[in-house]
């Protein structure tokens, strides 16, 4: 071959250059698992009502231990018992559910924008843009403005959500068929996104609901947090991130287009259809309970990316992992921002997301990224 | 015959595609076997590519059948048959900012097992295909950082890394330089004569299909028109009726393969700006007269020529288009038999054209007998610039030039200036009946 080796090019072994990725990968998960434990341990102490460290302490340990250990939940500092029982009440029904489930939520967030960006080859397709979140939240008010009563059964919401994910779910899939270019895909979903949102809002307004209101269901937020409802939700997270795990080989060939994938053995349409299903399913899950938050799936797989390079069988599991280490931190910021009030978590993510957006929307049209398409 | 028992590695039968209301492809049976480059050759459209992509299994067809080594391809999954077939396409994503050889290592997907990763057997296949194609050292390098070529080289890394028995390349060649061109070609080749692999390669230049393939098939209108070797197939007839072209066919002496040189179609069609044609002689000689001679014959003039030798770059150039030439044999002086041809023709031309010629005392009489017709036709002196590097007459001629110039010829640089005076634009329609040589209306008629 005449090549002319520019200086400083000495030879490049093949994985060389893959070598570093996956220490990062190691690294990268290792110090998102680090950050996720601390906000488990440390977003209990944080809430509206001041209770001492070593009591949040106690109360978690002996719930956590079934009372088996820290005997009394409040035995390091002298109050009544029924100061101890609102507190115990607060820490373990409220805090704890409700920092587990903003993991879980965030989680499910990030695995779903990773997955979505990987089906539509598209950086900028994530569960709120393409409208799949607000078409669950709509799908999960019915049951409130209907009245349909079984709100209280778990996995009724979750349903009812899915349901409603899956019209836009749906609309996105037949768009990704037929439309090239970038861009058409994201406005579908700000087309669809638009609509949902004023079906949900006129639902809403229509019939007031006390406990749920229009700003928890757009915005988002934890006050609805219950083991149950947390549980369900990780749940929802390990399995869906089970089916995109094994779906990530073939998530990096689909890359090359649906045409040269189905050439190499993949069959593109199936692994859209199965992930798009799991995600909506996800999503609608993490909606159900948490009402509409944006940008976690958009921004986690991004930052992942810029981590561990492109290969979906990372990229997945660490979107997930960095997805619930952010809509934890919204959380606690959504706490501690304004003194006494706690505000929709969706307000701290979109004002860290939506300049990410507009930065990924503008910087994919400088040559630095190199020809896409 | 023991091969026919052995199934050919791709085979269609009676094949007939429809693509939204045209027929891409109609009944066409074609196979290739192990071991043979096949070329499908045939203009833009006439459904090279959808024949690809219906042996994929991308396009489905509405009459006919496809089997891979001998099985129905409809009976195979999608893996079994990325497992038999690799394709290059035309066009290909460059993949999510990876390095080569992750790209090349995709190749490798339908052999890694569903729960596994890809072993080290699968790196080594990826990297001896990137050494393959000279991309070895650039392995680590990103897909957005190479060249188009490179590029090209790059996608065919990721076919040679699948190693399947059969490869379809849609144009490998398109975005590639001669010399890789005639690299990839020969690689290709040299893993279907030794590896027994089978090749069918859609292939726009068809010097290079003559030269690598083993068989040329070629598609025109979707039909299926020849198949067989180069030097069978290869017809001026074909040519002509498949691609519109005239072109000569020769023979390579040292390979004995055909090659054709296309004839370039005219710039403009042959419309005379005025009928009868305006009559132009162009004096020439050692090559120069034939851009004049081009450019006037396109132009729709009655073009002539001489006095030039035989086998001159001005005489083939003349025979090319039939522009009527006076000529003589080679490195002899003009001969008076030579000279009365000429004499003829520069009688009866409305114009005289003095081409930017070499003046030497051998072809000294080609200026000299264009004395008695200045002031009665009008001259046009060619390149008086360059006269001092090509008067080899020790100022004869530049006298001889002199007398046609006081006698009225005139002096042009560039054949640019000639058509602009020989063909006056309808803005200076004012000056069109001003003649220079009052002579000259006279002799046209």
């Amino acid at each position: 071959m005449p090549g002319n080796p520019t200086p400083g090019t000495t030879e490049k072994l093949p994985g060389a250059n893959t070598q570093p990725r996956r220490r990062l990968r190691w690294i990268s998960s290792l110090l998102l698992a680090g950050v996720l434990l601390g906000l488990l341990l440390l977003s209990p102490l944080i809430g509206p009502v001041p209770i001492p460290p070593g009591v949040v302490l106690s109360i978690g340990v002996h719930g956590l231990t079934g009372g088996a250990l820290a005997g009394s939940a409040c035995s390091s500092v002298a109050v009544s018992a029924r100061q101890c029982a609102i507190w115990t009440e607060i820490v373990w029904q409220a805090r704890m559910p409700a920092i587990v489930l903003a993991l879980a939520a965030g989680a499910a967030l990030g695995l779903s924008g990773g997955s979505l960006q990987g089906v539509f080859r598209n950086p900028l397709a994530d569960p709120y843009l393409l409208g799949l979140s607000t078409g669950a939240a709509m799908g999960a008010s019915l049951i409130f403005v209907f009245r349909i009563g079984l709100a209280s059964a778990y996995l009724v919401l979750p349903l009812f959500a899915f349901l409603g994910g899956l019209i836009p779910g749906i609309i996105v899939y037949w768009a990704a068929g037929r439309a090239r270019a970038v861009e058409t895909l994201v406005l579908t979903g700000v087309a669809l996104s638009a609509f949902f949102s004023a079906m949900l809002a006129a639902f809403l307004l229509v019939n007031p609901l006390g406990e749920f209101q229009v700003s928890f269901w757009l915005l988002g937020g934890m006050a609805g947090a219950t083991w149950g409802r947390a549980g369900i939700v990780f749940g929802g997270v390990l399995i869906a991130g089970g089916v995109a795990a094994l779906r990530g080989r073939e998530l990096n060939v689909l890359q090359l287009g649906p045409d040269v994938a189905s050439s190499l053995g993949v069959d593109g349409r199936r692994v859209a259809r199965q992930l798009i299903l799991t995600t909506t399913l996800l999503t609608a899950t993490a909606v159900a309970f948490t009402g509409v938050i944006g940008f976690v799936g958009l921004v986690s797989p991004h930052i992942v990316r810029r981590l561990v390079g492109p290969d979906y069988r990372a990229v997945l599991p660490l979107s997930a992992l960095f997805g619930g280490a952010f809509l934890a931190s919204a959380w606690d910021l959504a706490q501690v921002v304004v003194p006494a009030i706690v505000l929709p978590v969706g307000i701290p993510t979109a004002f860290a997301g939506a300049p990410f957006f507009l930065y990924l929307l503008y910087r994919r049209r400088t040559p630095s990224e190199g020809p896409r398409t | 015959m023991t091969t026919t028992l052995i199934p050919a590695a791709i085979s269609v039968e009676h094949l007939t595609v429809r693509l939204g209301t045209t027929v891409a492809l109609r009944d066409v049976s074609l196979s290739v076997r192990s071991g043979e480059l096949l070329a499908i050759a045939g203009p833009n459209g006439s459904g090279k590519t959808t024949l690809i992509r219906t042996v994929l299994g991308l396009v489905s067809p509405d009459k006919g059948q496809i089997f891979l080594a001998g099985v129905p391809a409809g009976r195979l999954s999608l893996s079994a048959r990325a497992r038999h077939l690799a394709w290059m396409p035309q066009e290909e994503l460059p993949g999510d900012n990876v390095t080569l050889f992750e790209y090349v290592l995709f190749g490798r997907h339908p052999h890694v097992p569903r729960f596994g990763g890809e072993s080290a057997g699968d790196r080594l296949a990826a990297r001896k295909a990137l050494d393959e194609v000279g991309l070895g050292d650039r392995a680590g390098d990103r897909t957005w950082e190479i060249s188009g070529g490179e590029r090209q080289r790059l996608r065919l890394a990721r076919v040679f890394a699948q190693s399947t028995p059969a490869l379809l390349l849609d144009e490998p060649t398109a975005h590639l330089d001669m010399a890789h061109q005639l690299e990839v070609l020969e690689r290709v080749r040299r893993l279907c004569h030794r590896e027994g692999s089978a090749a069918v390669t859609a292939l726009h230049d068809l010097n290079l299909a003559a030269r690598f393939a083993d068989r040329v098939a070629v598609l025109h209108h979707g039909r299926l028109v020849a198949d067989g070797p180069a030097a069978a197939v290869l017809s001026p007839v074909l040519l002509q009726e498949v691609w519109g072209i005239v072109a000569d066919l020769r023979e390579d002496p040292r390979s004995g393969v055909p090659y054709l040189i296309p004839r370039l179609p005219p710039e403009a069609p042959r419309v005379p700006f005025r009928t009868p044609p305006l009559r132009v002689h162009v004096v020439g000689g050692g090559g120069s007269a034939s851009p004049i001679l081009r450019r006037l014959w396109e132009r729709g003039f009655f073009v002539t020529s001489g006095v030039v030798a035989l086998f001159d770059t001005d005489h083939t150039t003349a025979e090319e288009f039939g522009i009527p030439v006076a000529t003589e044999v080679p490195f002899a002086p003009l001969s008076d038999e030579s000279r009365t041809q000429h004499r003829r023709l520069l009688v009866e031309a409305d114009r005289i054209v003095v081409a930017p010629f070499p003046v030497g005392p051998g072809n000294l009489a080609n200026l000299e007998d264009l004395v008695p017709f200045a002031g009665r036709t009008p001259i046009f002196l060619l390149g008086m610039a360059s006269w001092p590097h090509r008067d080899f007459t020790g100022g004869t001629a530049a006298a001889v030039r002199d007398r046609l110039v006081a006698a009225g010829a005139r002096s042009l640089e560039s054949p640019d200036d000639l058509l602009r005076e020989l063909e006056p634009s309808p803005t200076s329609a004012g000056t069109d009946g001003a003649e220079p040589h009052g002579a000259a209306p006279a002799l046209a008629s």
